[in-house]
């Protein structure tokens, strides 16, 4: 311990700069691997996608090999694509369906519920918990596939219950595809929001709620005033969050439905692909996707600046 | 002394649910609310496992279908089925190499990366940090376009390299920023008192500060391995061989398309889907606690 005690000699007077830059050395080289495997598969797709997006580059033939600059046609022709208008209003219903509305109102309902029966002490609240977060750990293919059986129109378990209760079969990928991609989302990603919702109900202090009663407040007049407006915050957050995941969702729909009937699901990130990998246009099929990002760009801008995550 | 409102940190979340469940059990449970409690509750379980309910069912049936029945007779005719005939073998093989691989790398790319970004001092170090988060917003699907068009530049197509490689850089951006989070709480005299005793700064970190933050890899090498297992797009742009096919794959064998309806082979896809999620169940319900954490922060769409 001879090195420890004795005191350390001031260090020299040096040039700053030299002196910040061997300080830090050894965190740039530790930062090099991650930034060259982002920069890689991250920022260099994105660059690319967006000088892809001036040109009319191909899949296969001669407008694979030797693209030519098309400078903003293929965004001119985003306005006149008639089926964009379609999948923008299906990645919109999609959005506000299963997100918004599903899994952000039925994970806060699940939240409360949870946080209630904890409290009360019910033994079945992990069982509950455990069912939901199930459903999220599972890998999307199998979930598709799941309720590819699920919806089944002759023998599929949801024909079954409402042949059960006297109602007629439904058709529920031909005729509700929508309806039907919507719900299995919500069954997929509602634990996310759920959890942090728990999280959150469980910071607000109990004195709070013991005043309230004291005062007579009722349970509904407890929640209004106290519980939501404590939540808000966090609810902004969650609502960012799972718009964002349920905008890039891609494999669910195209397992569940492939974007049809028609196009009766085809969302943006199913388009950019049918476009880019099947119809062969990968300058067009990039401007989808330029335009894609962007959307998301704004979703995060405002993401961090509500989050304020510490740095 | 300052009054000022207490950070709402260690105290307030530990000390407050203790506190409220003395606070709510005080009050009658009356049978009324225990009914509508547990009425949600079971429409809530059925929603969420009548699918894994089938599934389990439906792989040991020989006559399985859509609709959930308890099979007459058990069989394991479907899993031989799988393997004979549909490769699962290869696909399992192949799933297990990737996702261990990119397990292995992701865990020392961002355990590298996250120590160094928690201790690095530059001026703009918020611009970096903010510029991770934005990544890992960023939807694969945007971007898969332009990757197919890179791995094929660089002949990655059809490889393990490019699958484990790209695995890897999904994951990098969430799991950095966890990563730098496990090692800010870690307090740093731990290192400078290595650095004093003569360490260089790599073996102070490998051997002084990796120890301590030893709960933060398990996760990150358990979501890393989760979500490379799970993972469908990149495998779908980046491999058309047979040979390098992951398991997904093997449930859209088991599935015939004709225009927008399916003809799936229940009971194949049943057996597939039991063997495929049985690796996930352990890994998560071993370390649930932990991984809940960690995976609160993935925002990526799947």
């Amino acid at each position: 311990m001879a090195t420890l005690a004795q005191p350390v000699p001031p260090p020299p007077v040096i040039r700053r700069r030299w002196s910040a830059w061997r300080r830090n050395r050894a965190y740039v080289v530790g930062l090099t691997p991650a930034a060259i495997l982002l920069a890689l598969w991250f920022v260099g797709p994105a660059l690319w996608g967006f000088y892809a997006s001036f040109t009319n580059r191909a899949l296969t033939g001669r407008n694979a090999r030797f693209p030519e600059w098309v400078g903003l046609e293929n965004y001119r022709r985003l306005f006149d694509d008639p089926d964009l208008a379609t999948v923008f209003l299906n990645s919109l219903v999609f959005v506000v369906g299963s997100a918004m509305l599903g899994q952000f109102v039925l994970g806060l309902a699940l939240a409360l519920l949870l946080d209630h029966a904890e409290a009360r002490g019910y033994r079945l609240t992990p069982l509950v918990y455990g069912a939901v977060l199930l459903a999220w750990v599972n890998p999307t293919v199998i979930a598709g596939f799941q309720w590819v059986a699920m919806f089944d129109f002759y023998y599929g378990s949801l024909n079954q219950v409402l042949t059960f209760v006297g109602l007629p079969r439904v058709n529920w990928l031909g005729e509700a595809p929508m309806l039907s991609v919507i719900v299995v989302n919500v069954w997929r990603g509602t634990a996310f929001a759920m959890l942090i919702f728990l999280g959150a109900l469980r910071t607000i202090p109990t004195q709070i709620y013991e005043a309230a009663r004291v005062d007579g407040a009722g349970a509904g007049r407890r929640f209004w005033d106290h519980t939501l407006p404590n939540l808000r915050h966090i609810a902004v957050l969650v609502l960012l969050s799972v718009t964002m995941s349920t905008f890039g969702t891609f494999v669910l729909i195209q397992t569940l439905t492939n974007g049809g009937p028609g196009n009766q699901t085809q969302v943006i990130a199913l388009y950019a692909y049918e476009t880019a990998f099947r119809g062969y246009e990968i300058g067009y099929g990039s401007t989808i996707a330029v335009v894609m990002l962007a959307i998301n760009v704004a979703f995060a801008t405002v993401y961090l600046r509500v989050s304020r995550p510490k740095v | 002394m300052a009054v000022r409102a207490a950070p709402a940190t260690a105290v307030d979340t530990r000390a407050v649910p203790a506190a409220r469940t003395v606070a709510r059990r005080r009050a009658r449970p009356g049978v009324v609310e225990w009914v509508l409690v547990h009425l949600a509750f079971a429409i809530v379980l059925a929603f969420f496992l009548a699918p894994f309910l089938w599934m389990g069912l439906a792989a040991f049936d020989p006559q399985a279908s859509a609709y959930i029945r308890i099979p007459e007779r058990l069989t394991l005719d479907n899993f031989r089925v799988v393997f004979a005939d549909y490769a699962f073998g290869t696909a399992l093989k192949n799933s297990l190499i990737v996702s261990t691989a990119t397990m292995a790398l992701t865990v020392l790319t961002v355990s590298l990366a996250g120590y160094s970004l928690s201790r690095i001092a530059i001026k703009r170090k918020n611009w970096i940090s903010y510029s991770i988060l934005l990544l890992q917003t960023m939807p694969l699907s945007a971007t898969m376009v332009p990757i197919y068009g890179l791995a094929r530049e660089l002949n990655l197509r059809n490889s393990y390299l490019g699958l484990i490689l790209v695995h890897t850089a999904i994951e990098l951006p969430f799991l950095t920023w966890m990563m730098k989070g496990f090692f800010d709480a870690v307090p740093r005299y731990l290192e400078e008192a290595a650095w004093i005793d003569g360490r260089s700064k790599l073996r102070a970190w490998f051997e002084v500060v990796l120890p301590v933050a030893r709960p933060g890899i398990g996760v990150a090498a358990g979501l890393a391995f989760l979500s490379a297992w799970a993972e469908v797009l990149m495998v779908l742009i980046l491999v058309n061989r047979d040979e390098y096919l992951t398991v997904p794959f093997a449930f859209y064998r088991a599935a015939r398309g004709e225009g927008s309806y399916l003809e799936v082979r229940y009971e194949l896809v049943a057996a597939m889907g039991v063997l495929y999620v049985l690796p996930v169940l352990a890994l998560f319900f071993a370390t649930r606690k932990l991984m809940v954490r960690g995976l609160m922060g993935t925002t990526r769409g799947l």
